[in-house]
């Protein structure tokens, strides 16, 4: 799986139209598949499959009926009935389109895009406009689609879901791409230093602090922070100091920097101009 | 599947989707059958029982029923398929369908015939409705005639659906733009209104367009004068320019892509 990601405005969109052979490129060479997009043929469209970010299919026929017209496109289909279990709308199978939730017609959606059994599969922000029980159940449907062999191409600008789902990710930014790697990977170039947050306990300073756990402490609002590169030490430092205090360190938590982290220090960063 | 196959496919979906949009129904079904009846019912009786047609006395009921099939044809083909395809292509569905393995002619070859039934079925319909309940009939020799009017007209305003949809960048201005289309060229081409009534100018207005000749051609063939299926030259000509010129458009500036505001 690999996740596509960028601010808005960054050229994902741009990309991925060149990529899926709806837009012409102005210059440059593409190869999908070892077949240039732009002079795509039938045989090709029926190894690719998308899941456009803006597409609303027909209201008024029903998920299996969608999913069977799809179907006929292509020479080497899926069932449809593994397809509706696959994105989990078994209890909506005979349900018009019209009638579905946003998430229910964006799952109908991702089925429409691999009912085809294609190779590649394009995913346009599949989760945009969900709920969080929406986008988990979204992502345990993307794995299965892993689970299947497929080569999956993500965009999206939820850093969540690009680290949760994705294998390699690139980021994008004003048409140029500012980092690639495994979203492990770019969660250290930031610093392999893990961040400790907690709330400032009443009475107590922060250079005090600062002398327990030989770190500089970051006030934000009514927490601090500090980063080390041994969070082990650090914190067996702190809880120490503070239990011998009988300190409460509250809403404490140790985190390992994020792929949001780099996203907003690449992204942040003055564009050049 | 075979492309045949596909066209198949589509055109059966197609008709699903159809029966369960009632706005559609009510346009292009409901609405001729109920135009028969009324106009019949209420303008073809009496002193008016006849009417004037090129120079002739005809049975008024008679010219009503060729003028409302004339009616339903460019409603179930023009209208309905301009409104289909801009609400798809706005919806995002036709360039969906690009994107798939499909070949795009079969689609639209599944869009044209879905009319093609649909105007078939209406037409039956529509005579059947004139016959039982309004004496109307048509001489056997000029059946062949209006077939063919019914074919060409049917082409020509596919033809013209297809091309309107490069001018309509919503589903709003399409279901707006089309069915008003067919109300008002209705008035001036001797479909709602006796030709014969109208000033003279606005029978010249009238003739310009094809809804004109397509019902001028189809009455014809119910009150046939001369020999053979009861074709006129410069219907057929005026119906076929009309046809051609709509293809052109078709194949030039139809667009798969959403056009309406907040696409780029």
């Amino acid at each position: 799986m690999f996740g596509f990601l960028g601010p808005n405005g960054a050229g994902k969109t741009t990309t991925i139209e060149i990529l899926e052979g709806y837009r012409n490129r102005t210059g440059g060479d593409v190869s999908v598949l070892d077949v240039d997009p732009g002079r795509s043929d039938r045989a090709w469209r029926n190894r690719v499959g998308l899941v456009l970010q803006e597409c609303q299919l027909d209201p008024t026929l029903t998920v299996r009926e969608t999913l069977s017209l799809y179907a006929s496109f292509y020479t080497d289909p899926r069932p449809v009935d593994e397809i509706i279990s696959l994105v989990g709308l078994e209890d909506k199978r005979d349900a018009r389109l019209g009638t579905l939730s946003g998430g229910q017609k964006r799952r109908a959606d991702v089925g429409v895009g691999i009912v085809g059994n294609p190779e590649l599969v394009f995913l346009d922000e599949p989760t945009t406009g969900f709920d969080p029980s929406a986008r988990r159940s979204a992502w345990n449907m993307i794995e299965g689609l892993k689970g299947l062999g497929k080569t999956i191409f993500l965009t999206t600008h939820y850093m969540d879901e690009a680290q949760h789902l994705a294998d390699r990710v690139v980021i994008l930014r004003q048409g140029e791409i500012v980092a690639q790697g495994s979203p492990d990977e770019l969660g250290e170039s930031v610093g392999s230093a893990s961040e400790v947050r907690f709330r400032l306990p009443e009475g107590v300073t922060t250079q005090q602090l600062e002398k327990v756990v030989h770190e500089h402490l970051d006030p934000s609002g009514t927490d601090v922070s500090f980063r080390t590169s041994n969070a082990q030490k650090a914190l067996y430092e702190l809880t120490g100091w503070a239990e011998r205090h009988h300190v409460q360190l509250a809403d404490l938590e140790v985190s390992r920097p994020t792929l949001e982290d780099v996203f907003l220090q690449l992204t942040q960063e003055a564009a050049p101009q | 599947m075979s492309d045949v196959g596909l066209v198949i496919t589509q055109t059966r979906y197609g008709f699903k989707s159809l029966v369960r949009t009632p706005r559609v129904l009510v346009f292009s079904v409901f609405f001729p059958i109920l135009l028969l009846v009324l106009f019949n019912s209420i303008f073809a009786t009496g002193k008016n029982a006849t009417v004037r047609f090129h120079g002739r006395s005809i049975d008024t009921a008679t010219y009503f029923t060729a003028g409302i099939i004339a009616y339903a044809v460019m409603t179930s083909a023009f209208s309905t398929l301009a409104i289909a395809i801009t609400a798809r292509r706005e919806r995002g569905e036709l360039k969906r369908l690009r994107g798939t393995p499909m070949p795009p002619w079969t689609f639209m070859v599944s869009q044209v015939l879905r009319s093609v039934v649909t105007v078939a079925l209406m037409v039956i319909g529509l005579l059947l409705i004139g016959r039982l309940a309004f004496n109307v009939s048509i001489p056997g020799k000029t059946v062949g005639g209006l077939v063919v009017y019914l074919v060409l007209g049917t082409a020509t305003m596919c033809t013209l659906g297809i091309a309107l949809t490069a001018l309509t960048p919503t589903e709003e201005t399409a279901s707006t733009v089309a069915p008003f289309a067919a109300v008002i060229l209705s008035f001036v081409s001797g479909v709602f209104i006796p030709i014969n009534s109208l000033p003279d100018w606005l029978q010249q207005v009238g003739r310009i367009f094809p809804l004109y000749h397509l019902a001028d051609g189809l009455q014809n063939t119910f009150f046939p004068t001369g020999g053979g299926i009861g074709l006129q030259g410069s219907n057929v000509a005026s119906l076929a320019v009309w046809g051609l010129a709509g293809l052109i458009v078709a194949v030039r500036r139809f667009k798969w892509e959403p056009q309406g505001p907040g696409h780029s």
